[in-house]
């Protein structure tokens, strides 16, 4: 377990961004940054991260998925472990815009959600969890 | 319309007049019966006269009249009831000769009698046949006059008795042609009343089924905006617009086509009746090229008789391969505005008239407001959830902030540094719950019935509560709950009543001190369901009430129980029930408790 864990974190908040580079960081994590999805991509392109935390609404309301989508359907980068972070309670989704449906009709491609604001115990011990299970396969 | 079966309407209407004339008649025939008879004891007894012929031919007219009677009842509706009269009308008629003959000839009084048989077969049957009768019977008497001025049969005077005749022969001719005059003017007479009323009855027929058509129009008309309403997407709202246009007219097919952003190009939003090779060769339209659907947008009407009359298409043969061949164009608008166009498809050449005209404007101008309306519904739905968001998003990056500092990720802080952090974050969560409020407040009024289902309330409780059960417990709040067995359905989407339910419970928690007590009970009574909160909380002030379901109200014990608590949780409850038709009633002491109690009408 030598290994530094790189944590890759698409947000377009640059404060929220920064928090969660400081709660990531306190635990040793590798923590690299982006603030878009084409972004994003670029830096996945670049290395392959251990984990991403991914924003739902960027540059467009769905950038966030579209990204997740993109990389659920790519050979190399569909294992990559997504948590996204949503201020979108999951009720409002459910009645949510017509934009959201035929996102809404699918299979979502993350594996876990968590409500904003971020609660940093919460997330260390999701991102703790993810990167265990990870391991084992 | 068919024109065929227009005629077979009338001719049955007509006929029916006939079907309930003849029992009339027979019924007549036992009156001329019964008062012969009584007429005949009268002359025999005070005047001593020779009754016997007229008893016979009485008994003769009870017989046949009984006949009558009895076919009548058998007779089957798709027999002829011409023929049924005329064998009445003759028969009576002879009967009648008969008793002229017997009474005097032409100087019968009972000659006048003869008028009631031309008024009869005037009223029942075609002019020409009341003629017809009147020459038969003037023939008739002119047959008697005859043999009896030249001997060949018996004279009988009234007396019935064989006597020599008293009369020359001018008076019989003079007689039998004033009658001959009084039976052809009743004759013209009735014929002519008949065919004044005969034409009022078409007119009044023809009224009743143009009234008759407006409303089937009217109650599909009114069918489609009720489904109009109904909807929730612009897309099924355009394409059940389309769907009910076509049915109502019986046209063939429909479609609407709406402007882009640019206001350039036309596009099919929806279509129905019409095939897909149709719809993808007409993908978009371009207003520049396109002369008709420009003048269409600048708000002109338009009626083709016949596509392939005017230039008004490029390629007609491709509308006419179709099956079209006239078409009505419309434009879509709410006041000026024209977003885009709506027209009508015909396989009949001239197919649209004034009134259809007038009647699609009606349904183009309706769609037009209803999906106007939607449209602006969504987008304001659209608006709020996005106003939501970036309210939120500063929000959650200064309480992600907070958190930093109160957890000490970013250097120690004294307890009085994390206490303040945590009351911050609490207010900034305060602020949370109310946007999240205002957001459920804000859709729920554009949430419609559509999509309510038997929704099973007691399994949904049952889930509400587990999440209550914990909050209870570390509050020390003893929390019960009681759900009855077998309770129907209602009506209602499980959202609805999850948020139902849950906003009465967390009030009576909340509201509860430590070692209180709340108890939830859903149980059902005739047609209802009813829910039961009671707490032992604070209670509510009594000049509260009034005020209880209006929007961010919070009585002044709640304010100083809790800090936390938007003032929108009883509101949303009201407007949960008053969209399941329910009732909520509120029964409350300050100091010892509150119990809620809602009804709601459950599914048969």
């Amino acid at each position: 377990m030598g290994r530094v864990r790189d944590i890759l974190v698409i947000d377009d908040d640059k404060d929220l961004v920064q928090s969660m580079r400081i709660i990531l960081e306190s635990r040793s994590y590798g923590v690299r940054v982006a603030y878009n999805g084409k972004q994003g991509y670029e830096r996945i392109e670049e290395k392959t991260p251990d984990l991403i935390i991914l924003d739902v609404m960027m540059a467009t309301d769905t950038d966030g998925f579209d990204l997740a989508y993109k990389l659920k359907n790519n050979a190399g980068y569909k294992d990559i472990p997504i948590i996204m972070a949503t201020s979108f309670t999951q009720k409002i989704m459910e009645q949510g815009p017509e934009k959201f449906q035929h996102i809404l009709g699918e299979a979502w491609p993350v594996s876990f959600f968590i409500e904003k604001p971020v609660d940093p115990e919460g997330l260390l011990s999701i991102i703790e969890k993810i990167l265990d299970e990870h391991n084992v396969e | 319309m068919d024109p065929g079966y227009e005629l077979v309407k009338q001719h049955l209407f007509f006929r029916k007049e006939l079907m309930e004339r003849i029992p009339w008649l027979i019924k007549l025939r036992w009156i001329v019966v019964f008062s012969g008879f009584t007429a005949c004891l009268i002359g025999h007894s005070f005047f001593a006269l020779y009754i016997l012929p007229f008893i016979l031919i009485l008994v003769s007219i009870f017989f046949y009249n009984l006949l009558f009677q009895v076919a009548w009842k058998r007779i089957s509706p798709a027999s002829d009831f011409n023929r049924f009269a005329h064998v009445q009308i003759s028969c009576d008629l002879f009967a009648l000769c008969l008793i002229i003959y017997f009474t005097g000839g032409i100087q019968s009084p009972f000659c006048l009698f003869a008028i009631f048989h031309v008024i009869i077969a005037g009223i029942l049957l075609q002019p020409s046949i009341c003629y017809f009768y009147g020459i038969l019977i003037l023939f008739l008497l002119g047959l008697i006059i005859f043999l009896q001025q030249w001997g060949f049969i018996h004279i009988y005077h009234f007396r019935l008795q064989s006597v020599s005749y008293g009369f020359e022969a001018t008076d019989d001719f003079i007689s039998y042609l004033t009658l001959s005059t009084v039976i052809f003017v009743t004759a013209f007479l009735v014929t002519n009343i008949k065919l004044g009323l005969r034409t009022k009855g078409r007119e009044l027929l023809n009224l009743a089924k143009s009234l008759d058509e407006s409303n089937t129009k009217l109650t599909a008309l009114y069918e489609m905006v009720k489904q109009m309403r109904m909807c929730t997407e612009s897309r099924t709202l355009m394409d059940s617009t389309t769907m009910w246009a076509s049915r109502i007219m019986g046209v063939k097919a429909c479609s609407i086509k709406l402007l882009d952003s640019q206001k350039q190009k036309l596009h099919f939003a929806s279509t129905y009746g019409l095939s897909q090779d149709y719809i993808k060769s007409r993908k978009s339209i371009d207003l520049e090229k396109s002369h008709i659907n420009r003048k269409i947008i600048e708000g002109h009407s338009y009626t083709i008789g016949h596509i392939e009359e005017a230039d008004y298409f490029q390629y007609p043969e491709d509308i006419r391969k179709e099956g079209i061949l006239s078409m009505l164009c419309l434009p879509l608008r709410v006041e000026k505005m024209v977003f885009g166009v709506f027209c009508v498809y015909s396989d009949i050449y001239y197919s649209f008239e004034d009134k259809d005209v007038q009647f699609f404007s009606l349904i183009a101008d309706l769609a037009a407001l209803e999906i106007e309306k939607l449209n602006t519904d969504i987008n304001r739905t659209w608006f709020l959830q996005k106003a939501a968001h970036q309210l939120r998003s500063p929000m959650h990056a200064v309480v992600s902030m907070l958190n930093l500092i109160k957890k000490g990720y970013i250097g120690k802080i004294n307890s009085q540094q994390e206490e303040t952090a945590g009351r911050c974050i609490a207010r900034l969560e305060m602020l949370d719950n109310l946007i999240s409020d205002l957001l459920r407040l804000s859709i729920r009024r554009t949430a419609l019935s559509v999509d309510m289902n038997p929704t099973q309330a007691s399994a949904i409780l049952q889930n509400v509560s587990s999440l209550f059960k914990t909050q209870a417990r570390e509050k020390s709040v003893e929390f019960i709950i009681k759900i009855d067995e077998g309770l129907p359905a209602v009506m209602a989407t499980e959202q609805m009543m999850d948020e139902l339910f849950s906003n009465l419970i967390s009030n009576a928690i909340k509201y509860t001190p430590s070692g209180g007590k709340v108890t939830a009970s859903l149980s059902g009574e005739e047609g209802k369901i009813r829910f039961e909160v009671t707490d032992t909380g604070i209670g509510i002030p009594e000049e509260a009430f009034d005020k209880l379901f209006s929007e961010f109200f919070r009585a002044y014990n709640a304010k100083e129980f809790s800090e936390a608590g938007t003032g929108l949780g009883l509101v949303i409850v009201k407007e949960i029930l008053d969209s399941l038709k329910g009732v909520i009633s509120v029964r409350s002491q300050v100091g010892k408790g509150t119990t809620f109690i809602c009804h709601l009408p459950s599914v048969k």
